[in-house]
């Protein structure tokens, strides 16, 4: 009941100055819709990563890659001593492929863990891939395709051809999408790879996988780990991969390592694996939130001027209410309140055209080459972005009406009255 | 009701003015008094001391025994709802508002009667002045003595203690400033409503006259 008279001062502020409070809505609503709009889409994109990421790549990859700067044994035997100089001359590493040392030993130990989903042993290998006239260089993965299938779920991926027909053509070959376009290769093409160690063995191709991650695509075919073992001249164990999927995921980081010390090979988790991207991720998302953060605070700026504008225009207005018991409470409720229901009024419209924006962009066909290629903007519907925006807006409203709430409520009526 | 004890009060812009020397002045409850003088004389300076909206003086002002010094902003914001009404020389309505809606702010915020009951209240006083057809009206639709009328029902609506009326017909043409001036002595002797009026014009009859000269009561 108390309230009542001053909603009604507040409507009618609002309502007497329609083009003032249209257009400080409309700032609000602008700030929101391009809150919605651009986070839904850096976010969305980046959940589409994620996503193709978690399903396609190993949540842990542990690997044979030697450290590149090995230590002499002559080092290693003098360590610690001061009074010992020593220099080794034209060092020679032993010409060796990589290797993870009882790999499929170490594949069944991780397959019983209970932590693991599954795991695949593989063997990597670069190679020429030549077919007509064209050469391109690209990475042979020799999979028990069964295993691999298993965990990245290839069929669903497979866009020409199948998975099963890995193991049942001799020499079958699955190549990436993008590899194939650059060897301009289609199914049942023949072709030869050629390894570092100058094995040439004929393939035919006898699937087309797209996973969506362009790296993958475009660098990839699949082998039967016995064909790249026979490409590489190396014995039915030599394996120099192993890919883990886990239960959960976010025990990666943790057991990444685990892993890393009870093999001795490197172990990293798919985030470390995509290290680059996440920080591309991140500094779009600094990039996003700056913008929002400006645009609000240009609205915010807005609403200021308008309920300052506002307070000179109602000068006798206040001193009046003043005078027949208003305080000075009441005062800044009216104009905190007008500000709080443009932002509200903003916020809801800015959501609502927001979420119709997203709607309409994520519908769109559109055609994306990044880390991802994807058909479509993929946008994020998050109601969490929603909830926050609807209450940043609030927030920014809010705090643009406070100075001006705070000049009208100290506005001295005597002054006022007497001054006319 | 009313009482001002060695009031003085001071300008300090531009140059300290002593405005008000030492005031001693009683209004009792019903009473009908004016105070009047030259302008320049300090009359509505004391209205406004007397009448808690300026708080900056020496001495005391009581208004029923309760030293206005004492209170807080916010319990003179209530003091004045509740027992204190003011007409001013221009109206000072709300534009944005009907003249029943004006009559009823300062009720809807003391929040006494229900929404009901109040809107009861404020169509008898604009019947009491004789403007309840007009009720329904934007204020600016409103002729002055009208607007003036609404001002006076506004005042009364939370039936002050006292009202004070700083040249509550000084906006006014004759036949309207007689008018108001006829309502607020019938308010006085019908209704025993204590009114204390500032005014220049000093023809207008009241029960009492305080005449002020360079900020000294001289009679």
């Amino acid at each position: 009941m108390r309230d009542s008279p001053l909603l009604k001062i507040v409507w009618a502020h609002l309502t007497g100055r329609k083009r003032q409070t249209i257009v400080s809505v409309l700032g609000v609503m602008f700030g929101i819709t391009v809150f919605i709009f651009q986070a839904g889409m850096i976010t969305g994109l980046q959940d589409y990563f994620i996503e193709k990421t978690i399903n396609s790549t190993p949540h842990i990859e542990i690997s044979s890659e030697s450290d590149a700067s090995k230590t002499p044994v002559a080092a290693k035997a003098y360590k610690g001593s001061s009074d010992i100089w020593f220099s080794i001359r034209n060092q020679k590493d032993r010409e060796e492929f990589d290797k993870i040392k009882d790999g499929l030993q170490i594949a069944d130990l991780l397959e019983s863990h209970p932590d693991v989903y599954g795991v695949s042993p593989s063997l990597t290998s670069q190679a020429i891939f030549k077919l007509g006239v064209i050469d391109v260089s690209a990475v042979v993965y020799g999979v028990d395709i069964r295993m691999e299938n298993r965990l990245f779920n290839l069929e669903q991926d497979i866009v020409q051809g199948s998975v099963t027909r890995l193991e049942t053509v001799n020499n079958g070959l699955i190549l990436g999408s993008g590899l194939a376009e650059r060897l301009d290769a289609s199914l049942n093409d023949n072709l030869n790879i050629v390894s570092p160690n100058g094995v040439t063995l004929a393939m035919k191709v006898v699937g087309i996988i797209s996973t969506g991650l362009r790296d993958l695509d475009d660098q990839r075919a699949y082998a039967s780990l016995r064909n790249a073992q026979k490409l590489m001249k190396v014995q039915s164990s030599h394996i120099t991969d192993i890919s883990i999927k886990l239960k959960d995921i976010d025990k990666a980081p943790e057991l990444a390592n685990e892993f890393e010390r009870r093999f001795g090979y490197q172990a990293e988790d798919w985030r470390e694996k995509n290290a680059s991207v996440f920080s591309v991720f991140k500094i779009q998302n600094i990039v996003t939130y700056l913008v929002i953060i400006s645009i609000m605070i240009v609205s915010g700026f807005g609403i200021f001027n308008i309920l300052t504008m506002m307070i000179y225009e109602k000068m006798t207005d206040i001193a009046i209410l003043k005078a027949i018991g208003y305080t000075d409470k009441d005062i800044r409720v009216i104009f905190l309140s007008e500000a709080l229901l443009i932002g509200f009024a903003g916020g809801v419209l800015g959501l609502v055209l927001g979420f119709g924006i997203s709607i309409i962009a994520a519908s769109i066909p559109f055609e994306i080459e990044g880390f991802v290629t994807s058909e479509r903007l993929n946008v994020n519907f998050d109601p969490l972005f929603y909830t926050i925006a609807f209450f940043f807006g609030l927030l920014t409203t809010a705090v643009a009406g406070l100075l001006p709430a705070r000049r009208a409520a100290r506005v001295d009526p005597l002054h006022i009255i007497r001054s006319q | 009701m009313l009482e001002a004890r060695h009031l003085d009060k001071y300008f300090r812009e531009p140059v300290k003015f002593h405005v008000l020397k030492d005031i001693n002045i009683k209004v009792e409850k019903g009473e009908f008094v004016s105070i009047v003088g030259s302008s320049g004389s300090g009359k509505s300076t004391l209205l406004y001391t007397l009448s808690s909206l300026d708080t900056d003086y020496d001495g005391e002002v009581l208004i029923d025994h309760t030293d206005l010094r004492s209170l807080s902003n916010d319990q003179l914001a209530r003091l004045r709802n509740s027992s204190i009404g003011f007409i001013f020389q221009s109206h000072y309505l709300l534009p944005d508002f009907t003249a029943i809606d004006n009559v009823m702010l300062p009720g809807l915020k003391l929040g006494r009667l229900s929404k009901q009951e109040l809107l009861t209240a404020a169509l008898e006083k604009l019947d009491l002045l004789d403007i309840r057809d007009e009720a329904d009206k934007a204020v600016n639709k409103l002729s002055g003595g009208q607007q003036q009328r609404v001002a006076i029902a506004r005042a009364l609506i939370n039936d002050p203690k006292i009202v004070f009326c700083d040249e509550p017909t000084g906006n006014l043409d004759s036949k309207n400033a007689r008018m108001v001036f006829d309502l607020l002595k019938e308010l006085a002797h019908g209704l025993s409503q204590t009114i204390l009026m500032v005014t220049h014009d000093e023809s207008y009859k009241t029960d009492r006259q305080i005449r002020l000269h360079d900020g000294q009561v001289v009679s």
